[in-house]
């Protein structure tokens, strides 16, 4: 966890400055970036988010941002693994018949929505890069992941591991992997990808700790 | 052992039961004792191990507790929300409110890298970091709920870690409850037992009182045991599930040591003891009890004792005592003891043997009268029989001459008295030769002579005797012309032949007689001494039987009433050896 804080500390570092900066960069002929994130045997890796960290020269975000929402369905957020650009307004939707009371004491960003039931509330702005954890006040099994990318051009890997970054203009992107569990810090995984008529294969290794996610369990009594 | 010896039989009897039932109470006591000791410390012993594992339960209860407390705690969202001030004054006041809320002795909170940001005891040192305390480093690395027993500041805690989840760790609380000298009483009010926690190095805690006893403490003095005990112990393995005996303030105290897992770099170890002396005092009333009823049973067992001494000794008693009468010559009596068994039959052969002897008496008895006490002896012995039978038999008859004169001109006194000297005389006469005096006849006597005993020379013995009576009356008639007395002559008739011996006479008057014509001839030849003016006459036979030594003199034929061939008679006139 203290990697994973202090690998947030760093996008947050890097990101804003830059990105805002070339906000009015004309668009490039579009690409394509595939590839995989695996472990050390070669296993894929769901659930990571493959990023660029920062936007090269002469490529700016490519569209307003979308509005995002991370929902309450069956006392579990949905999805538990929201990836968002910096700046994206996130509604919490409580599609349940019971109150929720959401809430993060990240740095990144701490909020909180007392408890409520529907979409009563206004949209949350992310407005720094880095790992929001969400949670529930009167639920403690219920955590969800907000993770605050510095730029538009992100992806979670499937099932097996893989890709794909659509719609990038041809430059060179800083591209990084993350992943909840990861030990190897985001900084670490930086690599420097080629976009133009070709369509790069990208492959990422991470190290993640042993176990699943250390997520209270429902009905248990204790945190195993 | 003289007194053994010369003590009475009862007093041996007495004793011996005494002494067997002094000896089975004895040994019952003894093995009570030993039995009911070795259960006692057998059970005490499995009281402590069941206590000891009752105590690590209650360790593990009270850490469980706190867990919970932990927990509950650090899942209030005020903490949460108050944590992310990341405010240190704040935090350690809002860990001096939440330790008195729950009443715990250390509350602390840290950031999710471990850095105390509030401790209940003040505000914190900066470096105090959590993963400095190796207990908790864990938690820090797993994020996972921890209760561990640890040293804080010198004291002794049970520690629980719980990361505060928002929602993944946002930082931990750490709850402390103390194990002190209160904790250590308070166990001992719930187990009943005394408890100290120890380490090879440090004696943290005791439900002993610290109070002075004796001149010191009684917690120093357990404590000096307790490290002399560790010190002789090479490995502290040992001394677990072993019970010892301690002895405190002169008590004794059944000891165990329990480990109990911490986190302290050497083994924390709870000493368990309980009271020996308490736990021995039933058996002490026991052990009273059975004296008083052992007593009780000796009492009774004395009594029952002495009645069966007595008892058993009783008929013996009766048997002595007839026999001191026997000794005495009492022969009436009879023991009559009704028991079949061997005393019965000492008895009934104790009055048969005295009936054997009264019977022998009244023999004597019988003959006693007439017969020397020789003569009587000898048919007692068997040398004569009793049973009528024919035999040889010598008879004598003497008459005194002239008798009817004598008693004529003689006071009656003078005459009895003079008769009596005369018999003595004459009895002594038969009796020094073997002859009894069969009959009185006024004044003159009836004697025989192989009957009941018979001699080989029982002729001569009559003969001899009547010699005898003609010598001893001449000296008596000095003696009797000294008293003015007129002198006495007798004539002797001596006869021998067959006649029928034995008891005649009906049974309260039965006496020793013969009967046969024989007897009558004896009278008759008596009588011819008057005719032949001569002392002594015997028959033809009789003096066929005299050996030498006799003189004899004249002899006659004379015809006998009831005898059809005449009868010769001989003189005798001496007999010389």
């Amino acid at each position: 966890m203290r990697v994973l804080l202090k690998a947030s500390t760093c996008i947050v570092g890097l990101s804003l400055g830059s990105w805002l900066a070339l906000v009015d960069c004309s668009f490039a002929l579009a690409g394509e970036i595939n590839g995989r994130v695996i472990g050390p045997d070669g296993e894929g890796i769901a659930q990571a988010v493959v990023f660029v960290q920062t936007l090269p020269a002469g490529v700016s975000s490519p569209t307003p941002l979308a509005a995002a929402h991370m929902d309450q369905v069956n006392e579990q957020f949905a999805p538990t693994l929201l990836p968002i650009p910096v700046g994206t307004k996130v509604s919490f939707p409580n599609q349940d018949q019971i109150h929720h009371h959401v809430y993060s004491f990240s740095r990144a960003k701490r909020f909180e929505i007392p408890l409520y039931r529907g979409e009563e509330e206004a949209p949350i702005v992310f407005d720094k890069a880095g790992v929001v954890k969400v949670g529930c006040n009167i639920h403690d099994w219920m955590a969800g992941i907000i993770l605050v990318v510095p730029t538009p051009f992100y992806a979670v890997t499937a099932g097996d591991g893989s890709f794909t970054l659509r719609d990038l203009p041809a430059a060179t992107y800083p591209l990084v992997s993350w992943h909840e569990r990861s030990q190897t810090a985001v900084e670490e995984t930086l690599q420097q990808i080629l976009v133009d008529e070709k369509v790069p294969n990208v492959t990422f290794s991470l190290t993640l700790k042993s176990g699943g996610s250390r997520r209270p369990i429902r009905g248990s009594r204790g945190y195993r | 052992m003289t007194w053994w010896v010369r003590s009475s039989l009862r007093t041996k009897i007495f004793l011996a039961f005494s002494s067997l039932i002094l000896a089975v109470l004895l040994s019952t006591l003894w093995f009570t004792q030993l039995f009911v000791s070795r259960q006692v410390q057998a059970t005490l012993k499995e009281e402590l191990l069941t206590t000891g594992q009752v105590f690590q339960g209650l360790i593990a209860e009270r850490a469980t507790r706190l867990l919970t407390n932990t927990t509950l705690l650090a899942g209030d969202y005020a903490l949460k929300q108050v944590l992310v001030t990341y405010h240190p004054l704040t935090l350690s006041s809002v860990a001096r409110n939440y330790q008195q809320r729950i009443g715990v002795d250390l509350l602390w909170i840290t950031d999710e890298e471990g850095n105390l940001l509030g401790d209940s005891r003040g505000v914190p040192n900066a470096s105090v970091e959590l993963a400095t305390l190796s207990a908790l480093s864990q938690v820090l690395a797993t994020e996972e709920s921890l209760a561990v027993i640890s040293v804080v500041d010198g004291t002794l805690f049970q520690l629980a870690a719980v990361p505060i989840l928002g929602p993944d760790a946002i930082g931990f609380l750490v709850l402390g409850q103390g194990i002190d000298d209160r904790t250590a009483r308070q166990l001992r009010d719930d187990t009943g037992s005394h408890v100290s926690f120890v380490t090879q190095g440090k004696f943290f805690a005791s439900s002993w009182s610290p109070q002075v006893a004796n001149g010191n403490s009684l917690q120093r003095r357990l404590r000096d045991e307790l490290r002399h005990d560790m010190q002789n112990m090479q490995d502290m393995q040992d001394m677990q599930e072993q019970t010892r005996v301690v002895t405190v303030a002169g008590e004794r105290f059944l000891s165990l040591a329990v480990a109990i897992e911490s986190q302290l770099p050497v083994p924390l170890y709870a000493f368990i003891q309980r009271s020996y002396d308490e736990a021995l005092a039933p058996l002490s009333a026991l052990r009273l009890r059975i004296i008083l009823i052992g007593g009780g049973a000796l009492v009774i067992a004395l009594f029952v004792g002495g009645g069966l001494a007595s008892g058993m000794t009783a008929p013996i008693q009766t048997l002595v005592h007839g026999m001191r009468e026997v000794l005495k010559g009492n022969l009436d009596l009879r023991l009559h003891v009704d028991r079949e068994d061997e005393i019965g039959f000492l008895a009934q052969s104790f009055d048969e043997m005295v009936e054997g002897l009264a019977e022998k008496e009244r023999i004597r008895d019988t003959f006693g009268r007439f017969v020397s006490r020789s003569v009587a002896e000898a048919v007692l012995e068997g040398k004569g029989a009793l049973r009528g039978e024919k035999r040889e038999v010598c008879i004598l008859f003497q008459d005194i001459r002239g008798f009817t004169a004598i008693s004529e001109r003689t006071d009656p006194a003078a005459l009895l008295n003079m008769l009596n000297q005369f018999f003595t005389e004459i009895v002594a006469a038969v009796e020094a030769e073997g002859g009894i005096v069969k009959q009185f006849t006024g004044d003159g006597v009836m004697a025989l002579f192989g009957a009941p005993v018979k001699h080989d020379d029982d002729s001569e013995r009559a003969v001899r005797a009547a010699l005898d009576m003609v010598r001893r009356l001449a000296d008596l008639n000095i003696r009797l012309a000294a008293q003015n007395l007129p002198a006495i002559r007798i004539g002797v008739g001596i006869h021998t032949g067959e006649v029928v011996a034995g008891q005649i006479g009906p049974d309260e008057r039965i006496e020793y007689g013969v009967v046969g014509d024989p007897v009558n001839l004896a009278s008759r030849i008596e009588g011819l001494t008057k005719e032949m003016q001569t002392t002594i006459l015997v028959s033809e036979s009789t003096a066929a039987l005299l050996g030498p030594g006799f003189s004899l003199g004249r002899s006659a034929m004379f015809s006998v009433k009831g005898k059809e061939k005449p009868v010769r008679v001989v003189e005798v006139l001496g007999y010389e050896v």
